[in-house]
């Protein structure tokens, strides 16, 4: 992991191999980053969310090759970017068709603001992002 | 890495309840499945999924348990949960799934009371 605060918001990169049991690093680093954007604890718990479902829906058909997540925070905007990188001797796009992958959709949809899926350089790549909920201030 | 997972298995009026603490995610969600195979193979038709220890789930966990009401009402029962936490209850709200499973909040509501 590596990364440091900047004038223009922090910058957070996480490598991990494609295993069921690491992808908990990713919704770990997402509650901190949030933590430390100043997201509530209900945006945070949103987020470790969405971030799971943003990984699960590149890796729901593959066992091997890795993950890049960024993690980036801009004001009061979190834009997390997770891109799946095949081994060289492995043919499948890392598209999920299964019904998980609707309830992943699903989920992405109530939880975040935008999300989508593009290819860069070559890697499939996808994409969350969430802003944090204004404090309401009633007095 | 998820230490607190853990499933418990009793019965409650000679239903079997499946309780889950801890996380249900894509690393545990097989243990999840292989629990509720384990009790439509043993003839049990009705299911009770414990969710009150859960802490957090994913469209995985969603998954596997879709797959077992589907397995359950194949043989003429049901899969029924038992949801206090609006963090969880909220992940199965979003799905639509809130429509599809009868959900409890505790084992005495099991019979009749849905949501």
């Amino acid at each position: 992991m590596s990364g440091a605060p900047d004038d223009s918001g922090d910058l957070i990169e996480l490598s991990i191999p494609v295993r069921a049991d690491l992808v908990v690093l990713a919704r770990l680093t997402a509650a901190t980053v949030a933590s430390r954007a100043g997201f509530g604890v209900e945006d945070i718990e949103d987020l470790r969310l969405a971030v799971e479902e943003l990984c699960l829906s590149l890796v729901q058909n593959n066992e091997s090759g890795r993950l890049h997540l960024t993690y980036l925070r801009e004001d009061d905007v979190i834009q997390i970017s997770c891109a799946f990188e095949r081994e060289a001797d492995q043919h499948s796009d890392g598209v999920s068709t299964s019904d998980d992958d609707d309830l992943s959709l699903r989920i992405l949809d109530a939880l975040v603001d935008e999300h989508g899926r593009d290819v860069r350089d070559g890697q499939l790549c996808a994409w969350l992002r969430k802003r944090r909920a204004r404090v309401r201030n009633d007095g | 890495m998820n230490e607190i997972f853990e499933i418990n298995e009793t019965e409650h009026g000679g239903v079997p309840v499946v309780a889950v603490t801890g996380e249900i995610d894509v690393a545990t969600a097989p243990q999840l499945r292989d629990r509720l195979l384990a009790q439509t193979a043993a003839g049990k038709s009705t299911i009770i999924v414990d969710l009150l220890g859960v802490t957090f789930l994913d469209s995985t966990a969603l998954g596997v348990m879709v797959g077992g009401l589907k397995r359950c009402r194949e043989s003429g029962g049901d899969l029924r949960l038992l949801i206090v936490e609006p963090r969880i209850l909220k992940v199965f709200e979003i799905t639509g799934l809130t429509d599809v499973f009868s959900i409890s909040a505790s084992l005495d509501d099991t019979n009749g009371a849905t949501r």
